[in-house]
Order: C-alpha cells, then structure tokens, then sequence
C-alpha cells in the first residue's frame, strides 16, 4: 500500500477527526452531537460538492422541493451521517457506551440459517451497518462481509476502536471475481455473507426502478445465491433515538435464474425487489440512506 | 486425466448452458474466463459450485480459483490434486 501524502486537507481532515475524539471523551456522545451542528452547517456553506452529490437522491426523493428546503435536507442529511460517525466513534472510545437494538424479523432470520444453505444477507448504506452487524452475532453461524477497500478500511477502523474483534470476516471485493469464490465456499459452509445491495462498483449489474427512474445497482449476490440454492433476506438498519436502532428484515426470497440469455431479466427481477424494500425504507427514512453518488446516471 | 477434462468440458458446456459451443471444440489449454470461452464472474460462481457437486472438490479463495480456474488443463489437475 502506497504511502499517504499528508496534503493540508488530509491534515485539516485528520485535526478535525481528533477534535471529534477530544469532545467525546470530554463531553460524550451529546458533546459530539452538539459540535457537528456548526461544523456541517459550516460545511455545507463552503462546500458546492456536497451539495451536488446528495442533490442526486434528495430531488428524487423531495420532487417538490425548492433550493432552499433542498439546503435544509441536504442538512439533515449529512448531519444524521455525522451523528452515525460519532455514534461509531463514540462506541468505540467509551467502552460502557451500548445503543439499544430492536431486530425485526430476527425469527424469520434464524429459520433461514437452520436450513444450512447459507444466508446472504442485504445491506445498504443505511442507518449504522457496523453495529446492525454487531446485533446479529446471535445467528451462531460465522458472518462474512464482502466489502470494497474504503468500507474494509472502515469497518477495521471501526472494530479496531471497539475491542479488536471483528463480529465478521472481511472478504474482499476487489480481488479475482470480486470475492466471489470466497463468497460462494462461505455459503457452501452454511454462513450468513453480508452484501451491500445499494452501490454500483463494477461486476455484474442490473437496472431497476427506483425513486422514479432508472438506476444501477449490483446483482452479484442473486447470481450467487440462485447458483448456491441460498436464501436472500433483505436487512435494514435505522437509528431511531440518540442511543437506539432498529434493524429490520424487509424481505427475503430465493433467487433463481433461468436460461443463460434470460440471465440479465432474471437477476434483474431480484434486484428490482431489493430496490423495492429501499424505497419503502427512504420512504420511512428519508435521512438516513447515505448515498452521495448519481445512481441514475451511471 | 483426458476422461476428466472431457467430463469438465461436457459439465460446463451442458450446465452453464453454453450455446453454440460443442465440449470437443474447447481446446484444453484455452482460457475459460474473457477472451477465451468467454465466461464471467457469475459463471465463476456457478462452477465452483458445479466442481463441488461433481467432483467433491471445495474451491476455498481467490488464490486457489485464479489458478484452477485459467484453463480446462489447470481445472482438471486442480481437481485430480485434491479429491
């Protein structure tokens, strides 16, 4: 791995990281929260980029909404992905701090991993993965997380902060088939893999309706389900006070694919349904799915 | 090892659901995945899980799939290694 240029914004961003740390020794989760309010407020005045990146989802999900209740929102959501940052942060510095975790559905989850096919278990930007991920330690079987370099560095991050145990094994995304291979002998094993659903980079796609367009989102993970013969169960996690969440199961199905040239129709039947199951959870959410990239337009 | 990789090649032909391609006109050294017989990362997918089925043979990693997985020749001696 290259050597990390420590340009002025890399040490601007790495002063302002400690600043956060320093408040949350001092003053705890409710210092933390208390500072990000000038800090994003600040932010987003100075920044055209963020606004230009959240404005992909937020007009699709405000169609009706002026520049200036677009400001607002764009405001509320960088300031909920703020709070969920302290909330890892503050998680992994106050070894007594807990959130309060609701799961929905975790029946439903338990009956899919005792038919020993394995699980793969959908995921989005939302809410606080890393600790939703923590929640379903309970399953008894081993948790992989097929994970891209920037979301493995996080969550190492993460793990690292809280007690140097991962709830989960990393497989990485970015090698040969993109992690595929381990995915599959996972699944074989009869394990849960954990896949985001929700962030188009590279591999295997199909295109779906969503918030009234149409979008790209991967379909790797029905592709190996339908292969393994694993269920698909779609799971969701929302913050829902400052110190509880609910994780909920918003679907699940078994993916099959037909003939080989139906292969494209088909996953993209699947995808369409997870696709369902996140606009239901913008619908409900609206602030809480962090995604700053044009979907859309990819 | 020739009875093998000629079951491979009707395995993959067959349940891939290949067409336009006869098993004996897969040339044992061309290369499965992209320019060669043109699979993709999810026909990867599915012959790992077809070598376990048929064969009894787990493919565990990226390592292990990167260098069974380059040709009939490299798929059929990873098998013949380990069952």
């Amino acid at each position: 791995m290259g050597k990390v240029k420590r340009t002025p914004l890399y040490l601007l961003e790495a002063l302002g990281h400690n600043i956060f740390y320093l408040f949350l020794l001092l003053f705890g989760q409710g210092g933390a929260y208390l500072l990000l309010k000038p800090v994003i407020a600040t932010y987003l005045l100075f920044s055209r980029k963020i606004h230009r990146n959240s404005a992909c989802y937020l007009k699709r999900r405000f169609p009706d909404h002026g520049p200036a209740r677009l400001w607002l929102d764009t405001y509320r959501l960088v300031h909920s992905f703020g709070q969920v940052l302290v909330d890892r942060g503050w998680l992994g510095l106050r070894r007594k701090a807990q959130l309060r975790g609701e799961l929905i559905g975790g029946e439903r989850l338990l009956e899919l991993v005792a038919e020993g096919k394995g699980l793969v278990l959908l995921t989005a930007h939302v809410g606080n993965w890393q600790t939703a991920l923590a929640h379903i330690r309970g399953l008894e079987v081993p948790i992989n997380s097929l994970m891209h370099y920037e979301e493995e560095a996080v969550a190492k991050h993460y793990f690292d902060l809280r007690d140097g145990t991962a709830p989960f094994r990393i497989i990485k995304s970015d090698g040969f088939m993109g992690g595929m291979i381990e995915s599959t002998a996972a699944l074989g094993r009869g394990e849960v893999v954990t896949i985001m659903g929700d962030r188009y980079a590279g591999g295997p796609w199909a295109e779906v309706e969503f918030l009234g367009g149409k979008a790209r989102l991967p379909s790797a993970a029905y592709s190996l389900a339908a292969a393994t013969g694993a269920p698909v169960a779609i799971l969701l996690a929302a913050k829902t006070g400052r110190r509880s969440y609910t994780i909920k199961v918003w679907d699940d199905f078994y993916p099959a694919t037909g003939a080989r040239h139906d292969r494209q129709r088909d996953l993209g039947r699947w995808a369409d349904r997870f696709a369902k199951s996140l606009e239901g959870y913008v619908r409900q959410n609206p602030y809480q799915w962090y995604n700053f990239f044009d979907l859309w337009s990819q | 090892m020739q009875k093998l990789k000629d079951q491979l090649k009707e395995i993959i032909v067959r349940d891939l659901k290949l067409q336009g391609i006869e098993p004996a006109g897969i040339e044992d050294d061309a290369p499965l995945f992209e320019e060669g017989l043109g699979l993709d990362s999810l026909d990867a997918v599915e012959l790992v899980v077809l070598v376990q089925k048929h064969f009894g043979v787990q493919i565990e990693d990226m390592d292990e799939g990167q260098a069974a997985f380059k040709s009939i020749n490299t798929l059929a001696e990873f098998i013949d290694a380990r069952r």
